[in-house]
């Protein structure tokens, strides 16, 4: 067993883990955001390969409406840039 | 610039005798927009027309025309021929050529139509034989008894059947073929007990012979039709050569004399006279009412209309410098403009290439994508493809600038310091500096989306003017302003409270004033986001709820820098991949392992370079008009405009006459 009750935080470690939290906290920021993106563009594509098929001049409109949540996941790699360049 | 051409409303009478040169000058002015005769109030007594001489004649012809196309597979492609046929010489090969073509179209296509018949037909014969190939019974075996009856099909397992028969099983434990004759008088025995066994009976077909020789008989005449069909095909093929351009040049000229003759259907005619309506661009005018008179002598009547914008549906046509013609199909994506509105199309086809430019970055992807731009527009010619490899090219060129500013090229740094910011980023631990400006990069961005759309409302406040009257007028360019008030109120409270870089600061500035807590600039901004809310409860209260979207939207503007930087990072990652795969353990030491290592490099490289390729266009495309058409348009765009669709037709295969 490691005595835990002994051990000493040197200044390294304690950067370092901060360091391994912000990139956590980064990942987390893309990665959850990118399945609420992933939601809310299921249906839209849904209905957009179905309004496509029926008239092909919609492509470019639902191609557009498709993307429109993507800017949640762009809310999340903003903040990931800011917790890991800033 | 900025508005649609602008169009006339021209009304044209003439006495029926007239009506045929008018619809020929009409049509090959290609500029008259015809406003449908529905039976409006002030044609009081006037009625539909009817076609002129020679529609029926023309639709039979052209009717021909189009199935011998069908029949030989002849489709236009929208690409100008490169000899064009005169339309007298069309006429004359008309009358000689048009029914020996569709004579033989006719014999192809329905000895075709016979020989896919009997081909269809075979091959359900060779099914309902392929059971009976398992037992060695020739087929007329198992027909013409008086008094025995006959069963054939498939069974999961051999049966054993407690009845007076004869049997003939093929097969193994999965199950097999079985034919089972009985006395009639067992019949119904015989049938319970091999339905209990799970028998499904198949038909037993009229043939002589044993099923593989019948099936050998048929096989080879299916054979043989193929081989014919494929002569046909190639038949086919080689007539298509041949009559490709005739046909459609035919159809046009057809198709031309055919919405000539029935113009007449959208005008107001009385016994005598007929009354023709719609627009012209302004400019042309004068040039369309000349030529009206030189072909009648000047027995027409020519005027122009005042129009009426509450009741008049004016239809929109582009009036755009050359450079911004691509960016009308992102307009059309859309919604046409209306024909009062400000038309930001102009607006479009500069900054659109700007933002892609800013996402994409790179000198690499910049130089591909104009290289395709480039062969593209070689291989497709249509009017679509056009515009959008022209999209392409312009996008690409920013691209290359940018790249150049930035410093990248495939995610490589160019080999000067980034002339704006630095996007490199310190994948592998190989890369010098401190990284990229994200920092920097996110509030250039942000300060983009605060112009741009600042620039959104500005317009909005234009076209309420143009566009509205009374008080509703008023109220919605209050509300305009308001948005504006806002929006900046809020910057200043912020800029009053935190120093931001590369932002106004406006913290130092005066001390914080009492009660309040905020400074005097501070207090500036409340007063202003005050105004704000209060002009766009004015017009309408419920706009109060969008009030966030003023800081989603231009915080929305963050996509420009973030999914660039996503991008330069997929570049990073595969070159340190594949150079890694490729130097250390590749170059070191040459051994097998490591020139398979090399390879596997190279195809990382491609690969992954190939992909951010796609998605460079794909992200950088969708996104950036994406800005414009959420985050822009949604401040002042209203669309829905009419699209100028002249009476005439752009000529690709025949001259005038």
């Amino acid at each position: 067993m490691v005595d835990v009750t002994n051990a000493v935080m040197t200044v390294e470690m304690i950067q370092a883990s901060q360091a391994g939290l912000k990139a956590v906290g980064a990942g987390l920021a893309v990665g959850l955001t990118g399945i609420g993106t992933g939601i809310a563009e299921m249906s839209i594509g849904a209905a957009a390969v179905g309004a496509t098929a029926e008239n092909r001049d919609l492509f470019g409109l639902s191609l557009i409406f498709t993307v429109i949540p993507e800017t949640i996941v762009i809310f999340g790699l903003v903040v990931a840039m800011l917790l890991l360049f800033s | 610039m900025l508005a649609p051409e602008q169009m006339s409303r021209l009304l044209i009478a003439g006495t029926k005798e007239q009506m045929g040169p008018v619809i020929g000058e009409l049509y090959r002015h290609r500029l008259f927009h015809i406003e449908d005769f529905v039976g409006q109030e002030e044609y009081a007594g006037f009625r539909l027309g009817m076609p002129l001489d020679g529609a029926t004649e023309a639709s039979v012809d052209l009717l021909n025309i189009r199935a011998a196309e069908t029949a030989f597979g002849i489709a236009s492609d929208g690409v100008p021929a490169a000899r064009r046929i005169s339309a007298a010489e069309l006429r004359r090969q008309l009358e000689t050529e048009l029914p020996a073509i569709d004579a033989q179209a006719d014999e192809l296509v329905s000895r075709r139509t016979r020989l896919e018949t009997r081909l269809r037909d075979l091959e359900a014969r060779i099914a309902e034989l392929e059971p009976f190939t398992a037992v060695p019974i020739p087929m007329e075996h198992y027909r013409g008894y008086n008094t025995l009856a006959v069963f054939a099909g498939h069974v999961p397992a051999d049966v054993a059947i407690e009845a007076p028969h004869e049997r003939a099983f093929s097969g193994d434990k999965k199950g097999g073929f079985l034919a089972v004759f009985t006395p009639l008088s067992h019949r119904d025995e015989v049938e319970r007990q091999l339905q209990d066994a799970g028998f499904s009976p198949v038909q037993i077909p009229d043939e002589t012979g044993t099923a593989v020789d019948a099936i050998g008989r048929y096989s080879a005449e299916r054979t043989s039709i193929t081989t014919e069909m494929e002569g046909i095909e190639r038949q086919l093929e080689g007539l298509r050569e041949i009559h490709a351009s005739f046909l459609l040049a035919a159809d046009e000229l057809l198709t031309a004399e055919v919405e000539q003759a029935e113009a007449p259907l959208r005008f107001a005619v009385t016994d005598q006279a007929f009354v023709a309506e719609g627009w012209v661009p302004t400019v042309d005018v004068s040039s369309i009412a000349s030529s009206l008179e030189r072909v009648t002598d000047g027995r027409v009547h020519v005027e122009e209309l005042p129009i009426d914008f509450e009741h008049d549906a004016v239809p929109t046509e582009f009036q755009n410098p050359s450079f911004a013609h691509p960016a009308e199909m992102f307009m059309d994506v859309y919604s046409r403009p209306n024909y009062r509105e400000i038309d930001p199309t102009l607006l479009v086809s500069i900054v659109f290439p700007v933002f892609f430019g800013l996402i994409v970055g790179d000198v690499g992807y910049g130089a591909v994508l104009l290289a395709i731009a480039f062969i593209g527009r070689r291989y497709l010619r249509t009017e679509g493809w056009k515009l959008f490899l022209d999209n392409l090219r312009n996008a690409s060129i920013s691209s290359i600038f940018f790249g150049l500013l930035f410093g990248e090229i495939f995610g490589f740094a160019l080999p000067w310091r980034p002339v704006i910011f630095s996007r490199h980023l310190n994948i592998g631990g190989e890369a010098h500096g401190h990284g990229p400006d994200a920092a920097s990069l996110l509030i250039v961005s942000v300060w983009i989306g605060i112009l741009y759309i600042t620039l959104g409302r500005i317009i909005s406040l234009i076209n309420h003017s143009r566009m509205d009257h009374g008080s509703h007028r008023t109220k919605a360019m209050l509300a305009q302003t308001g948005w504006i008030a806002f929006m900046w109120g809020l910057l200043i409270v912020i800029w009053s409270m935190f120093p931001i870089p590369w932002m106004i600061d406006l913290t130092t500035i005066g001390n914080t004033v009492p009660l309040i807590g905020l400074r005097p600039f501070g207090v500036v901004g409340v007063v202003m986001i005050i105004y704000g809310l209060v002009a766009i409860a004015l017009e309408n209260p419920f706009e109060i709820v969008e009030a966030p979207t003023v800081i989603s939207h231009v915080l929305s503007f963050a996509r420009l820098v973030a999914v660039g930087l996503s991008s330069v990072a997929i570049a990073m990652v595969v070159n340190f991949i594949a150079l890694g795969m490729m130097i250390e353990p590749g170059l070191e030491n040459l051994t097998p392992v490591g020139i398979v290592l090399i390879v596997a490099g190279i195809v990382v490289l491609l690969l992954g370079h190939t992909l951010n390729t796609a998605l460079a266009v794909l992200g950088g495309g969708l996104h950036s008009i994406r800005l414009h058409y959420v985050e822009f348009f949604t401040k002042f765009y209203k669309g829905g405009g009419r699209k100028y669709n002249p009476f005439g037709m752009k000529r690709l295969y025949t001259s005038e006459e």
